[in-house]
């Protein structure tokens, strides 16, 4: 059944803030998109991280001790879930999460400068590698941060604050002239 | 302040919640008798000047609970472990 | 030179001209210049009035201590008051006026104070409106308020954003003077990452105005090279136009960045400033030394002004302060102050110098400098006066968490504390004197690895000073802090009278307050403190320094959350259908709740009430997304289950609902929710909306502090459901028509029955039969996405049923019919037995809250517990907060029988209805007790019944 991005009426595609040549940075909502939460069963978290590193056409991002996001964006949610749970059954706990969760993908050379109006996380590239997550609080809202390239990251948050988070994010990205896509 | 997590590095205090001393252990008994002991764990804490382990959650990070030391007469952090490691150790 | 303006030199664009109004008058500065600059190049010297006695004052400082020349910048929705005209950047149509004058700064009306100064003098407002009482509200405060403060500030919004934003570095260089440009080039070509941070509009501290020789070049030139390599290396950031403004724990560094102060309007999209939280792993404190006045009589007539400033002005700005120069000092720096004057072709009347027993007793004039007198009886004239009383390193940084700074015999001034290798002061702010010390200094301090490279050769000037405090002779006003008008007099006076503890002595003076914070005056204050104390300087030691260094606008300090940005707002995934549905919206902690759904015409009780009965007679559909859901699997998560919650959950059956309650440690009721077994090691729990963040932290607490061996997870999957109550007598035909191939009746889904169901041809859902209302009710769960979709689907297949959408008010007034506990009886202090639940709290296992259950006070029967309440005279409204007292009692706290934490008016029963903790309820159902409402002040009969008020048999619950 066709999925509703919560952000459907807000992310409207477009140039926006300043005109100073190219855009400062793009903003995509990544939708839709399969999510589920894996957790370590006690005493499991080396088998478990194991059994992920198995798993074909998904990511896997940390999401704390011995938690992960898997995901997908060519499995359906439910495939992506019952997957899940047969293959990690007594492994780990299974949750689905991908409608409880909004994923926007920003990138650009004013990338980096933008989110650290929010968090307190160094994203210098040393310090922060394309590939890591993290988990950390931008404009009071909590943020699944993942960095996916060297100027492109993609912040998850929960659904209800999405357009919220949103109004901030571009309210920020506003100096540096940005593009929805 | 800053603090550092094991799971997800050094963090800036307000990531933090603060619960309070982490040296007190819930009591086992259900025995009437031990109603002294509930009522030190539930209510009885000390507030010292000097070194303070505290249960603390990274409420805007992990979400894991630690126990944290930190000096409160400089404010200077110790040391950061998660509570279920702390708890596994005998 | 024409004027003020010097003819040829500095770092003005003379070719630039910028207008600008002062008090209304129109001038014309040049760019580079700052308001202060560009005043004195046009001969304006007078520029405020004094906070006490209205004096007239001129600018003293070149830079952030200046404590007279405050101005009210910009007009209109973006004035600012209290704006030190030396740091103002001038810019084409600046306006600013000049504050604390009536009717004008020339003729000031309350001059006049000036003239009863010896009553105004410290601790007067202490001594003098003591008494009576009663005046102080009305006459005196008012009085006081309206002769004293500075500028007024905008009563409009303020129409500009303002940023917030982290950095981190290696090594946070603070101040881009000589000893800041060493250390940022050298710990850069190392590789480090690099902030260099100065609250200057241009980069290069002292090296700006002085005239220096450093390779081979001027300071000037070398200081450009430096910074034009720092600008190339990507990893350096510069920050010219920031103040460091605080150091915290853990080397965070706090600083304000004043991105579009220099324009009028910032350009769009960009804010006026941004507020830095900077990340160090080291800093070094390189802002230099703050020069002192020297105290003397009429050491603040306009024309007055700090030697260095002089210079400042005069080499960098091309503004003489004077065409006739006196200058006063106690140390060698001040004469470069005469001879780059003297270059400039400005005269030099006289250098006075107290190492050679050389003492201006007196200055001589009004607005402006006319002469000076000396203690040996000559006389000079002259139109300014250039003073340095020694140089202060400017050690504030280094003070901010605690430490006090040490003095210094040698250089007579306090240099900072040492605070480890994570911050450390260098050149004048560490009271190194000399260029080729900073130069030295920087360089150590950048160095993080290797080698220390050679330290550029320079020209050093001698720097010698003997302590010299107080002119006594002096018959004029000697001023030690010319913004809070504090007199040397006054120091030996609060003495005398018992203040002379250096922070007593502060506050009985007011030494040192308002908006520079005695960065001129304190040390001078506190040698005379001292000598009236008979202590030495190091003894009386300082007051304490703390964050922020200079005024930081509270606009930056909230940043862009203002407004309805104050706090995230939270939607639920029905929202958008709640919105067509015509909803009223409630905050309930950050959730936008649909609160009633009103038609044309409908308060919200008429649109509440209607909802009501619209549901309690066919079928209503309501949001419930906002309850919290926790998933909990595992091995142990029954067992879990059982410690959290009082009663059981390990023998609940898979595909049941069950409703818990949950205990605090100390035995209090904690929160409630149904929690549903969906397999064998899993389990879903609800909690109410209010408490969901700490349940779910509670429950992270329980398992990782205390029964960490146990196996179990869990997760918020407050987001991931659409969740939906679906009550009354029609909800299952109208279920019915939406779900996939299976029929609803008693024998497929029973009352507490939880199951994985698909609707609308095969969408994932989960089913739940639990009622809230009283009703025959469901609830449904639908993921996110489709929840807008699938409450449409609802509404259209209830729509022959007469099915309406109902908010929380109507889903409160449901619960009270039913005597159903929530947030006003769950208040933090009753127990599961004065709720009515005692018999929950099972006796056969440990669970959160057990033992502290079991106290004496806790199980007592005279506790006040839940009752329902209805008005003996039907026609009355009750509310919430009215204290219940037996009949003949008078209302006293040793009367009060208990209170009402609930109220709804109940179109059902047609009368309003409540809730209320009475003592020892249970026995007095039937009794008539009096209800008394304070607030309103009145007291009305109500009667104790069953909090059931309606359907008391829960036989629509099984219709």
């Amino acid at each position: 059944m066709l999925r509703t991005s919560a952000l459907q009426s807000v992310a409207i595609q477009g140039r926006f803030g300043a005109d100073k040549g190219q855009p400062g940075l793009m903003l995509s909502v990544v939708h839709p998109l399969a999510i589920a939460m894996v957790i370590a069963r006690k005493g499991k978290s080396k088998v478990l991280k194991d059994a992920l590193a198995t798993l074909k056409s998904v990511n896997v991002l940390w999401a704390g001790p011995d938690q992960y996001y898997v995901q997908s964006t060519v499995k359906s949610e439910t495939a992506l879930y019952i997957e899940l749970k047969t293959k990690l059954a007594n492994i780990a706990s299974v949750t689905d999460q991908s409608h409880g969760r909004v994923t926007i993908r920003i990138s650009g050379p004013k990338a980096r400068a933008v989110l650290a109006k929010g968090t307190p996380i160094d994203l210098y590239t040393e310090e922060f590698p394309v590939g890591k997550s993290a988990l950390t609080q931008m404009a009071h809202v909590g943020v699944h941060l993942t960095r996916t390239g060297n100027d492109e990251f993609t912040l998850s948050v929960f659904r209800g604050f999405s357009e919220s988070f949103w109004e901030w994010l571009t309210s920020q990205s506003a100096e540096f002239g940005y593009q929805v896509g | 302040m800053l603090i550092p997590c094991p799971h997800c590095g050094t963090r800036p205090v307000e990531e933090f919640t603060f619960l309070g001393d982490a040296t007190v252990i819930r009591p086992t008994s259900l025995e009437p008798s031990s109603m002294d002991d509930w009522m030190d764990y539930v209510y009885l804490r000390d507030n010292p000047r000097g070194n303070y382990a505290e249960y603390v959650q990274h409420s805007g990070g992990c979400r894991a609970w630690l126990v944290v030391t930190r000096n409160t007469g400089t404010h200077e952090v110790h040391s950061a472990v998660a509570a279920k490691a702390m708890k596994a150790k005998p | 030179m024409s004027g003020f303006r010097i003819a040829r030199g500095g770092l003005i664009d003379r070719s630039a001209n910028l207008n600008f109004k002062f008090d209304g008058k129109s001038f014309t500065g040049h760019q580079g210049d700052t308001l202060a600059s560009a005043l004195i190049a046009n001969g304006v010297h007078l520029m405020g009035r004094s906070f006490k006695y209205h004096r007239p004052r001129g600018v003293i400082s070149a830079g952030a201590s200046e404590p007279n020349a405050l101005v009210e910048l910009r007009e209109g929705a973006r004035r600012e008051a209290n704006t030190r005209a030396t740091i103002v950047e001038l810019y084409d149509g600046l306006t600013a006026q000049s504050q604390n004058r009536w009717p004008s700064l020339e003729n000031d009306f309350l001059a006049i104070n000036s003239l009863a100064s010896s009553i105004f003098v410290a601790g007067f407002y202490y001594k003098t409106f003591m008494w009576p009482k009663s005046f102080w509200e009305k006459i005196y405060e008012p009085l006081i308020r309206k002769a004293a403060g500075l500028g007024t500030a905008s009563k409009e919004a303020d129409p500009d954003t303002y940023e917030k934003a982290y950095a981190h570095c290696d090594l946070l260089v603070i101040g881009s003077g000589p000893s800041g440009l060493m250390a940022a080039r050298t710990a850069a070509r190392s590789g480090a990452r690099v902030i260099l941070a100065d609250e200057g509009s241009a980069l290069g501290g002292s090296l700006l105005f002085e005239n220096e020789e450093i390779d081979g070049t001027t300071g000037s030139t070398f200081a450009q090279a430096v910074i034009s390599e720092l600008a190339s290396m990507p990893n350096v950031t510069l920050m010219p136009r920031t103040t460091i403004f605080g150091w915290f724990d853990g080397n965070i560094f706090g600083g304000l960045e004043r991105v579009n102060d220099h324009v009028a309007v910032p350009p769009p999209f960009e804010p006026r400033q941004r507020y830095w939280r900077v990340h160090a792993k080291r800093a070094v404190l390189a802002a230099g030394a703050e020069e002192r006045p020297l105290v003397f009589g009429g050491n603040d007539v306009p024309g007055v002004m700090l030697a260095s400033a002089m210079r400042h002005y005069a080499n960098r700005y091309g503004a003489a302060a004077g065409k006739s120069i006196s200058v006063f000092t106690n140390n060698a720096s001040a004469q470069r102050t005469a001879v780059d004057l003297q270059a400039h072709g400005i005269n030099i009347a006289a250098v006075v110098d107290t190492r050679k027993n050389g003492k201006i007793i007196n200055v001589k004039g009004g607005k402006s400098v006319k002469s000076v007198s000396l203690a040996d009886g000559s006389h000079f004239e002259c139109d300014a006066v250039a003073m340095s009383g020694g140089w202060s390193p400017i050690v504030n940084l280094m003070c901010h968490r605690g430490a006090k700074p040490i003095w210094n015999e040698t250089i007579a001034a306090f240099t900072p504390p040492d605070m480890g290798s994570q911050f450390t002061a260098i050149g004048s702010a560490s009271g190194k004197m000399l260029l080729s010390e900073c130069l030295r200094g920087g360089i150590a301090a950048g160095t993080f690895k290797g080698k220390t490279p050679p330290t550029p050769k320079c020209r050093d000037e001698a720097f010698a000073i003997q302590p010299f405090w107080w002119v006594k002779e002096s018959t004029g006003k000697a001023f030690i802090d010319y913004q809070n008008d504090a007199t040397a007099k006054d120091l030996p006076l609060a003495n005398r009278e018992g203040y002379g503890h250096v922070e007593l002595a502060k506050r009985y003076t007011t030494t040192g307050m308002a908006t520079d914070q005695g960065k001129l005056g304190n040390v001078n204050a506190i040698a005379i403190l001292a000598e009236a104390a008979g202590k030495s300087i190091s003894e009386m030691g300082t007051t304490t320094f703390r964050p922020m260094y200079t005024p930081v606008s509270f606009g930056a300090f909230a940043g862009p959350f203002t407004g309805h940005h104050f706090q995230p707002v939270r939607k639920t995934p029905l929202h958008e259908w709640c919105v067509e549905q015509g909803a009223v919206f409630v905050e309930t902690g950050l959730w936008m709740r649909s609160s009633w759904f009103p038609k044309a015409g409908e308060d919200w009780l008429t649109s509440a009430s209607r909802e009501v009965k619209a549901t309690r007679a066919n079928v209503g559909l309501c949001d419930v997304s906002t309850l919290g859901k926790i998933d909990i699997q595992g091995k142990d998560a029954g067992t879990f289950l059982d410690k959290i919650y009082c009663n059981t959950f390990s023998t609940l059956s898979i595909g049941k609902a069950r409703y818990g309650l949950m205990l605090r440690e100390d035995g209090v009721v904690f929160d409630d929710g149904t929690t549903s077994r969906l397999a064998d090691d899993h389990y879903l729990m609800t909690t109410t909306t209010a408490n969901a963040a700490r349940v779910m932290s509670h429950i992270e607490f329980c398992h990782q502090a205390l029964w960490p061996e146990m196996d179990v997870q869990y997760v918020s999957v407050t987001e991931q459901w659409a969740q939906m109550a679906i009550a009354g007598p029609k909800s299952r035909a109208t279920l019915q028509k939406i779900v996939d191939s299976f029929t609803l009746n008693d024998e497929t889904t029973p009352y507490l029955v939880a199951k994985d169901i698909t609707i609308l041809g095969g969408l994932t859902a989960r089913l739940f039969r639990i009622s809230f209302s009283g009703e025959h009710a469901y609830e449904l769960a639908v993921p996110a996405d489709h929840g807008n979709m699938v409450a449409r689907a609802i509404m259209q297949a209830g729509q022959e049923f007469g099915i309406v959408p109902y908010g929380v008010e109507a889903l409160s007034i449901m619960r009270i019919e039913k005597g159903h506990v929530a947030g006003g009886e769950l208040n933090g202090t009753t127990t599961a037995g004065d709720l009515g639940l005692g018999k929950m709290m099972s006796t056969k296992k440990d669970f959160i809250g057990r033992m502290m259950a079991t106290r004496e006070g806790m199980v007592d029967a005279a506790r006040q517990c839940v009752v329902g309440i209805k008005p003996v005279d039907k026609t009355m409204k009750i509310r919430s907060g009215g204290h219940l007292l037996n009949q003949n009692d008078k209302p006293s706290m040793a009367n009060d029988q208990g209170y009402i934490c609930s109220v709804a008016w109940s179109p059902m029963l047609n009368m309003w209805l409540g809730l209320a903790l009475l003592s020892n309820g249970r026995a007095r159902h039937g009794e008539v007790v009096k209800v008394f409402d304070g607030l309103r002040g009145h007291h009305y009969l109500g009667e104790i019944c069953d909090p059931v008020h309606f359907d008391p048999k829960n036989e629509r619950l099984h219709a």
